[in-house]
């Protein structure tokens, strides 16, 4: 039984060995940290940041996102479905016709609430 | 058919659930989707009552929805309540909201999602729907406790009840996965024949710590309880009004069905090795510290929210007798019913003492509102006075029919423990008469004037007859809780 798992436990030893001696190989082989006001400055793809940091801005993607997921989730459902469309017979199709009309009221109030529209 | 006529009751909150939501993208006025949205909550009443009438015998294609969705009395009457509760509900919202200008019509669709989830909840025969239907009921309301958007209590009561409500939900759902492990089996029944059959597992146990830990985080018991005076105080009233009552009977339906399908044999639910003497220590820890606390309330909402955790404890009490007494989830049932009609009153009272710009919350806010608006001031004062078990009123006998199934059963001094709680209990709602009837405002400051709305009235008058009619004569409806019950028998 521990005989079947002992590869995966000289591994890791060995992961680790290996990992460890980078690490302690750095520390004595490499560099010392000097401190400069320019390297403690926050990184903003290397030019000079400006500004403050508390700004607001408009998330849009976040909105489409959360309804693509929704939409493309429930859409997942009909894979099934399709794969089983004749052994399901018309009980099938007509439960999925169903399942595609509460989709369709979830779409025309997302429509109609204008969470579609990008510029607004 | 047969199959439709049964699930009408969902199906008619679904239907009306999705055309109200397109009446409210299209249409430019809100004003009546209150009050389609308390009738399609009847319509589901009337349904439900409906196919009680005619009876489930005989229906086809009943099995065919089994494990998943259960069709019995228990369910019947559990969507009953649910639209009651809703119907309530929505017509306090009809009032409520434009007065505080919270007037978006996505609350009643809310209101009408959330309780097909409770009462998906409630027809559940397995671990999947089960969850499902928890999810359902409990994201709209966490969607409903945040709606007062400007209002930074709300935000904080709602961001607590929703990462509380989730990391219940992740236990319960662990301890689904664990009896899962165990017994093989996702469906109620067969994991109650599975833990019948085989001795019971450790894992069995941890599972059943683990969903019993969940379950009493959705029904608010001490110590799972540290949201719901923040979450009910900060929702818009209809929202805490709904909350306290359909969502807490949701919670109990689920417990009840749980409890007593998978774990209602000897062996779990013997009172030395099983889960009623833990449920017990709940049921007392809940009674006696909600009560403690609620007295020490300045805010007369968040006394309710307290009131309302009493109120869990005193059903739990009910529960723990369901495995020695016969009769006690009938009188579990009866309690919720006369809750119900008791909570949704009092808190539409307290709504319709205030209005724009000057909601009654405080004590003080209520001070002289007896004398001088005696038309809000008197159905108050029977809610409150429901609340407190006193008759003839429904809460008294909703009491009486626990502590009588809890002495039958033999659990003296826990009904002992819960009459001198009811005693303490007395004492809070009482105090909300005496700011109303014999206390003046304090110097300067006005009396409140209570708002005017047609459906708050409706509300209050509808549950103002219930509160009397279950208190005069409870023959009829115990009747009905004791079919409702009969789905339940402890072998």
């Amino acid at each position: 039984m521990i005989a079947t798992y002992a590869p995966m436990f000289l591994m890791l030893a060995v992961a680790a060995l290996v990992a460890g001696a980078f690490f302690v190989g750095a520390t004595f082989l490499g560099g010392k940290l000097k401190v400069t006001p320019e390297k403690m400055k926050p990184f903003e793809c290397g030019s000079e940041s400006s500004g403050g940091n508390h700004l607001k801005l408009s998330v849009k993607f976040y909105l489409t996102a959360i309804l693509f997921v929704v939409f493309d989730i429930e859409a997942v459902f009909i894979y099934p479905w399709a794969v089983q469309f004749k052994s399901l017979g018309w009980t099938g199709l007509l439960s999925m016709f169903g399942f595609i009309a509460v989709l369709v009221v979830g779409l025309v109030y997302c429509w109609k609430k204008g969470a579609l529209e990008w510029e607004s | 058919m047969g199959l439709m006529f049964a699930l009408s009751p969902l199906l008619t909150l679904a239907l009306g659930a999705c055309l109200l939501m397109l009446a409210e993208s299209f249409g430019k006025r809100r004003g009546g989707l209150a009050l389609g949205t308390a009738m399609v909550f009847f319509a589901g009443c009337a349904m439900s009552a409906g196919v009680w009438l005619r009876g489930l015998e005989g229906l086809e294609g009943l099995d065919s929805l089994a494990p998943w969705l259960i069709l019995d009395r228990f369910t019947l009457f559990f969507e009953g309540l649910l639209c009651l509760g809703g119907a309530l509900a929505a017509l306090l919202a009809g009032g409520y909201l434009p007065e505080h200008n919270l007037d978006r019509g996505e609350f009643y669709s809310l209101l009408l999602f959330t309780t097909i989830g409770g009462m998906m909840l409630a027809a559940s025969g397995d671990l999947l729907t089960l969850f499902v239907g928890l999810e359902t009921m409990s994201i709209g309301a966490y969607a409903m406790s945040a709606f007062r958007r400007a209002s930074p209590r709300s935000a904080e009561g709602a961001l607590k009840y929703f990462l509380l409500g989730s990391f219940a939900a992740a236990i319960l759902l662990y301890g689904f996965a664990l009896l899962y492990g165990a017994t093989g089996h996702t469906d109620l029944v067969g994991i109650g024949q599975a833990v019948r059959a085989g001795t019971k597992t450790p894992m069995v146990l941890v599972a059943l710590a683990l969903v019993v830990a969940g379950l009493a985080f959705k029904v608010s018991a001490v110590p799972f309880h540290m949201w719901t005076p923040d979450a009910y105080e900060g929702a818009p009233t209809p929202a805490t009004t709904y909350m306290a009552v359909a969502v807490k009977a949701g919670a109990f339906a689920m417990m009840l069905r749980v409890l007593l399908t998978c774990f209602g044999d000897r062996a779990t639910a013997s009172w030395s090795s099983g889960w009623p003497p833990a449920l017990a220590l709940v049921a007392v820890l809940t009674m006696t510290v909600a009560n403690l606390v609620a007295g020490r309330q300045e805010s007369v909402k968040r006394m309710l929210a307290y009131s309302s955790i009493a109120h869990a404890g005193y059903i739990l009490v009910g529960v723990v007798a369901t495995m020695r007494a016969p009769q006690a989830s009938a009188s579990v049932l009866f309690y919720l019913l006369t809750y119900t009609v008791s909570t949704a009153g009092a808190f539409g009272s307290l709504i319709l003492c205030g209005r724009r710009g000057a909601e009654a919350v405080s004590y003080e806010d209520l001070a002289g509102i007896g004398r001088r608006h005696p038309a809000a001031a008197l159905p108050f004062a029977l809610f409150l006075v429901s609340l407190a078990g006193i008759p003839p009123t429904a809460g008294f006998f909703g009491k009486w029919y626990i502590f009588r199934a809890a002495m039958d059963g033999g659990f003296y001094w826990l009904t002992i423990i819960a009459f001198v709680n009811s005693v303490i209990g007395a004492y809070y709602y009482l105090r909300v008469l005496v700011f109303m009837y014999m206390r003046e405002p304090a110097a300067g400051a006005p009396v409140a004037t209570p708002m005017k709305s047609g459906y708050v009235t409706a509300a209050l008058i509808l549950s103002a007859i219930l509160v009397l009619a279950l208190g005069l004569t409870p023959g009829g409806s115990l009747d009905v809780v004791e079919q409702a019950a009969g789905a339940f028998k402890v072998s």
